[in-house]
């Protein structure tokens, strides 16, 4: 019996007409073909989770010569496609509401704290350049920018040979440096475009990290003294 | 094999003959070609290739002429956010600069720009040119609000907005964009900002415990226990309502507190009253009213023990003394 590899693709709509009574078992799909000549499919739901397409399926099959001929009649495959939104039509159809929410109060911030981590000092200083530059030209205010004067280390000391040799090592380390931006007075309009604008440019290699302070009132349950049971 | 190669060099001779002497094959051509060698005054160079060898010889490549860089042909007041609209790798024919960058021997130059993988690798900042971040800035400032009028000092917004909400966001080009630390919540409050009476207080600290810090009088509420930024916010305010409520109701056996649970020296319940009485009535006949003493010494010895011993403190108690005993 040999084993063949296809990759095929077919409607879940579309029959396959064929003469025997074959029953294929696969990893993840098993297609039953009964005597009345009708090929059906069952796909396991968890296969679609992990494709993401009904319509791609991979079979490993064990032919016969006429199961050979059944498949070959079979539309052959396109390449997998990522999952768009014409394949599957939806089953519930989403009600988008057209009447927009009660406008809320814009949220206060007063502090917007930024720690930059990188490989290259340089690129981290002329990041912060443009954050600066950029919340001067949005009117925000600036507090402390800083650095610390070293990066910090991360060494691993290794055994250089595979066997024995232990006096020989290799030292290996990675160099992270740090940056840090201050900003003050933020509305919440204000904080969030700000923020995606300096996220958006974030150049390779350079992780961001964004700490805000938001300011509210006391809730309503907490400003009086609760009554004596 | 040994045949074939007999048979090779057979053949080879014959070509080679016909290749380079063409004097013996058409000798009626002689007197022509003697000619033409004393005319000719190029060097014949000797060719010990077969005549199929001679055409197999590498075929040249034909390669179209390479036009000059676009930068000789760039005006020097162009736009250049048309020219360089998002981030892109290093392109030296695009970029009219004279960059060098490299290491090489002394006094060398570094390597030009041209095929410079060094340029190439360092993300460069040409589409953040300070044009173009003020472009940028003109298009999103319609996004942005100002800042309310009336809370420009930290202590202003602080009468108003007590309580501060803090929550940390993280972007990253890690093989996850996801962060657990990001669904931490911290939540403080000054505790001058919330009303108690005093055996609320005290409860509140004792439930609270290190979260309470003494010199700023703030109350800190960090909590990351649930999976969801939103759902730490909840806990956290849940946290501080049960806190606040429960330190407002008064357990039946919190009436067996006694004198080493207390949190403040009170003059009333300790030696220092029994002591001082004593002193007061030594001599005193039974039955005789007792003399109590001073109301500012009591406060004098709490103020004492509750705040320290300093300066101030010991002098005003060396005063109350000597005014007790009535020593001049």
């Amino acid at each position: 019996m040999k084993t063949m590899k296809f990759v095929l693709s077919w409607n879940i709509n579309s029959l396959l007409f064929c003469n025997k009574e074959i029953n294929l078992r696969v990893k993840h799909l098993r297609i039953i073909c009964s005597k009345k000549n009708l090929l059906q499919v069952f796909l396991k739901r968890r296969y679609e989770q992990y494709c993401g397409c009904r319509t791609c399926i991979i079979l490993v099959v064990n032919t016969v010569p006429n199961m050979l001929q059944a498949i070959k009649s079979l539309r052959w495959a396109q390449p997998v496609r990522a999952l768009s939104s014409v394949t599957t039509s939806p089953g519930v159809e989403a009600n988008l509401s057209p009447a927009a929410p009660a406008p809320e109060p814009d949220k206060l911030y007063s502090k917007l704290e930024i720690e930059l981590r990188g490989i290259d000092p340089a690129v981290l200083k002329s990041y912060t350049w443009f954050a600066t530059t950029a919340a001067e030209h949005l009117g925000i205010e600036k507090g402390n920018c800083w650095s610390p004067r070293k990066a910090h280390h991360e060494r691993m000391t290794l055994l250089k040979s595979v066997h024995i040799y232990k006096k020989h090592r290799v030292q290996y380390e990675v160099r992270t440096h740090f940056r840090y931006m201050n900003f003050h007075k933020l509305t919440g309009s204000t904080l969030d475009t700000f923020l995606e604008y300096i996220e958006r440019n974030l150049p390779e290699g350079v992780a961001l990290q964004a700490s805000r302070t938001e300011l509210q009132q006391i809730p309503e349950h907490l400003r009086q003294p609760p009554e004596q049971v | 094999m040994s045949s074939a190669v007999t048979r090779m060099l057979e053949r080879l001779p014959l070509k080679k003959q016909t290749a380079q002497s063409g004097i013996r094959l058409f000798s009626n051509q002689e007197p022509q070609q003697q000619q033409e060698i004393e005319d000719d005054e190029e060097f014949r160079v000797l060719s010990l290739r077969t005549v199929k060898q001679q055409f197999q010889r590498r075929q040249q490549v034909r390669r179209d002429p390479v036009p000059p860089p676009r930068t000789s042909r760039m005006a020097v007041d162009q736009d250049w956010t048309a020219v360089w609209p998002g981030p892109r790798s290093f392109h030296p024919a695009s970029v009219p600069l004279p960059l060098r960058q490299g290491f090489t021997e002394r006094g060398a130059a570094a390597p030009s720009k041209f095929a410079n993988a060094e340029l190439m690798k360092i993300p460069n900042f040409l589409h953040l040119t300070p044009p173009a971040i003020r472009q940028q800035c003109e298009a999103i400032k319609k996004f942005c609000t100002p800042w309310p009028k009336g809370l420009e000092t930290e202590a202003k917004w602080q009468r108003h907005f007590p309580l501060e909400v803090t929550t940390t966001d993280y972007c990253q080009s890690l093989p996850t964009i996801r962060n657990p630390e990001a669904r931490r919540v911290t939540i403080s409050l000054k505790l001058s900002d919330l009303k108690f009476d005093a055996h609320a207080r005290d409860k509140f600290l004792r439930l609270v415990g290190d979260r309470y810090d003494k010199d700023t009088d703030i109350v800190t509420f960090v909590t990351d226990r649930c999976p969801q930024k939103k759902q730490n916010y909840d806990y956290a305010l849940y946290l501080l309502t049960a806190c606040y409520h429960e330190s407002f109701v008064t357990e039946p056996w919190e009436a067996t507190k006694s004198e080493a649970d207390m949190e403040v020296y009170l003059f009333e319940r300790n030696q220092s009253k029994l002591s001082a009485e004593r002193i007061l009535n030594w001599n005193a006949q039974e039955g005789a009213p007792k003399v109590a003493p001073s109301k500012s010494f009591a406060d004098c010895v709490e103020q004492l023990i509750n705040e320290g011993e300093n300066e101030y403190n010991l002098g005003k108690y060396k005063e109350e003394v000597k005014k007790m005993l009535n020593i001049a």
